[in-house]
């Protein structure tokens, strides 16, 4: 039997990753949730804040706590780009078949990955840790680094935000009311298209910020958008598409099956992951939490 | 009478003409590379460096009386891409030698290929011993790359000397972090047999959260680590492993190859590297004992590439061009047949020094630079200390 405090080093391991991966997927399910579009290209908007948040950091210069402005600052530029495509180009197409939707974003997957290349070029670039999270603490005999800490905070920070957004506010009661029925709700005068876009909006920025805050633990390279896009994938798909707490689960469920899965086949771990996937589509196709699909 | 001078005149000026133009012809070399995504960031200055090697020679009035043409193409990193891109190469391009390929995944795709047409294939970089084992030996394929083999077995030589017995790996799981893990555990075990490996962790190639593999390595307590995770995979994993005090717990007693030292991974991490590490490189732009050739090497790198301290990687493509100019200057032809007979036990003088490429395994006798990296305040990074090139020569058999 191992150690207890490598039990609980591999529990918060998991959970670290869990909670970086639920900023991402979020984004990804609220915007399916409201939208009924799959993003292909939300790995893209992840990978543009971790570029972004370097560029802001070039920017910025060497001072001590910028990393937080340039995290914010990318994660708004990532909006900005969000909302830029949904007013211009994919609102265009919510009428066409979810075929052409999904062509869509995948095309702008690989725009903006030639966009990345060749604004930033091909090497690899990195961000430090921001100097008042640089430390770390001993709990339980394991060091666990205050970034890390920080994150695993963050992950259902966010998790309460948005659903105090969704059921707290006059937004989030119209954008629940879109999705039950958004032709009904046109018709009595509320604006869809701007329902749409400021989630569209919100859904970018949780990518921006996913990848600026992961610049610190990671290297920003090409195809890091290709890679968090699969895992995000899995995640809503186990826990739920469209599903707040459903992705929260699913987050939860992928990093802890990650981290404990290498102790049983360590070099199968990414095994388990798949096998949980199969089993639930098999079991429950709309996810632990989500709901089957009603049109 | 005078139509018949005018037509001996005209075709032998014509014949005058297409003669001029034959000896004029370039000399067509196929460079597959992966020239995008991420592994453009190592591929691309392999490429910068068979140009400046070209535009040399090709300045001292080519081989043969013949300039050089590089061609080259993007395999994207992808050994099927690699492939299609040399097939094309050969019957569009009709190019007389492939050089190139980067990963241990696109040399052994593209060898057939050059078995197939006829053609010589010299691999810069790809390291697999798969390539150049006596099954896939053939006429036609030459490494001027170091191997698994060789930089597996140099990696032992120094682990053996440390004051350690508990050692572990962490490798990506495919073929090239595979290959180069047992030749270090099998030649450690050999040299040393008091070593015992209480770990291997496999991450999968491309993994992007190395703490479960960081913490279930510490709950074994090795006393040293060999890692063979590369470029961008060495940045992301000890950016996680610092923090966790990982380097510490093992008292810096951690050897990276897969290029670990290289400036690619020093730059980009700046203030972030682990230094007091050990790892090796392709090359080095501040190597204090090398030979005068290096420092004249790196000094033409610097004005070719615009880059006060430039990358570790043009001296794999610089190299791979200098053994097949020599071999094609030998044959005094470019016939495929006489550049292989001649390839055969043809030393070079590199910016390395000497390096000869072995005529029973098609072999060059490519060693390894390893070091210790330290902080130098010339520099915003760090750099190798007490820089080491092992002579491959006793690790190759």
């Amino acid at each position: 039997m191992p150690e207890p405090a490598f039990l609980f080093g591999q529990f918060v391991g998991g959970l670290t990753a869990a909670m970086f991966l639920f900023m991402i997927a979020a984004g990804l399910s609220l915007i399916f949730g409201v939208l009924r579009i799959l993003n292909f290209a939300h790995g893209s908007f992840y990978m543009f804040g971790a570029y972004l948040a370097w560029q802001f950091m070039r920017w910025l210069g060497p001072g001590t706590e910028y990393f937080w402005l340039a995290a914010i600052g990318a994660a708004t530029g990532v909006a900005m780009i969000g909302v830029a495509i949904e007013r211009l180009l994919l609102c265009r197409l919510y009428r066409r078949e979810e075929l052409y939707q999904l062509l869509f974003t995948y095309g702008f997957v690989l725009i903006l990955a030639d966009i990345a290349k060749i604004v930033w070029g091909t090497q690899q670039l990195s961000v430090s840790r921001p100097p008042s999270l640089s430390g770390s603490f001993e709990i339980l005999g394991t060091t666990v680094p205050h970034y890390n800490l920080f994150i695993i905070l963050l992950g259902p920070s966010i998790a309460l935000a948005l659903w105090l957004l969704m059921h707290r506010t006059g937004v989030g009661r119209l954008i629940r009311a879109a999705v039950l029925d958004r032709e009904m709700l046109g018709a009595l005068g509320a604006n869809v298209g701007g329902l749409y876009t400021i989630m569209f909006g919100v859904g970018s920025f949780l990518a921006g910020l996913g990848g600026a805050l992961v610049t610190p633990v990671k290297s920003i390279v090409p195809g890091m958008d290709v890679e968090v896009i699969v895992e995000v994938f899995i995640i809503v798909v186990i826990g739920g598409l469209g599903s707040l707490w459903g992705t929260f689960l699913g987050a939860f469920v992928f990093g802890q099956v990650l981290a404990f899965g290498i102790l049983i086949m360590p070099r199968f771990s990414i095994f388990s992951v798949f096998a949980l996937m199969a089993i639930i589509l098999i079991w429950r196709p709309w996810g632990l939490l989500g709901r089957p699909l009603s049109r | 009478m005078k139509r018949r001078i005018f037509l001996v005149a005209a075709s032998s000026f014509a014949m005058a003409v297409s003669f001029g133009a034959m000896a004029a012809d370039p000399i067509k070399v196929g460079f597959p590379m992966i020239l995008s995504g991420p592994g453009a960031l190592f591929g691309e200055p392999a490429l910068k460096g068979a140009q400046m090697y070209v535009e040399e020679v090709n300045a001292k009035g080519g081989v043969l009386g013949r300039k050089i043409q590089l061609i080259s193409r993007d395999t994207k990193g992808n050994a099927d891409e690699a492939v299609r891109v040399v097939r094309e190469l050969i019957l569009r391009e009709d190019v007389n030698f492939i050089v190139g390929t980067l990963t241990s995944a696109e040399g052994p795709a593209v060898s057939p290929i050059a078995k197939e047409n006829k053609i010589v294939f010299v691999a810069p970089i790809t390291k697999t011993d798969q390539l150049t084992a006596p099954a896939n030996l053939h006429p036609y394929v030459f490494r001027s790359a170091s191997t698994t083999t060789i930089e597996g077995r140099t990696a032992a030589e120094i682990v053996a000397k440390w004051p350690v017995t508990r050692v572990a790996t962490i490798s990506p799981d495919y073929a090239y972090g595979q290959d180069v893990t047992k030749a270090f555990v099998e030649h450690l075990k050999k040299i040393k047999p008091g070593v015992e490996i209480v770990d291997q962790q496999w991450p999968k190639l491309g993994e992007a959260d190395y703490t479960p593999f960081i913490n279930a390595q510490l709950a074994k307590r090795p006393e040293a680590v060999f890692s063979s995770l590369w470029g961008g995979h060495f940045v992301t994993f000890a950016k996680q492993a610092k923090p966790l005090n990982y380097f510490q717990a093992i008292n810096n007693n951690f050897i990276g190859a897969g290029e670990a030292a290289s400036i690619e991974s020093t730059k980009s991490m700046g203030a972030d590297y682990p230094v007091g590490i050990w790892g090796n490189s392709y090359d080095v732009f501040d190597w204090p004992d090398g030979p005068q050739s290096h420092k004249d090497y790196i000094a033409r790198l610097k004005k070719f590439t615009n880059e006060e301290h430039p990358s570790s990687w043009p001296i794999t493509g610089y190299i791979a061009m200098q053994f097949l100019t020599a071999a094609i200057a030998k044959a005094g032809s470019i016939d495929s047949d006489k550049v292989s007979a001649a390839m055969k036990d043809i030393s070079v003088d590199t910016p390395l020094g000497k390096m000869t490429m072995r005529a029973k395994d098609h072999q060059a006798n490519h060693g390894q630079f390893w070091g210790k990296t330290k902080r130098d305040p010339k520099y915003p990074f760090a750099v190798i200390e007490n820089v080491t090139r092992i002579d491959p020569a006793p690790f190759m058999d």
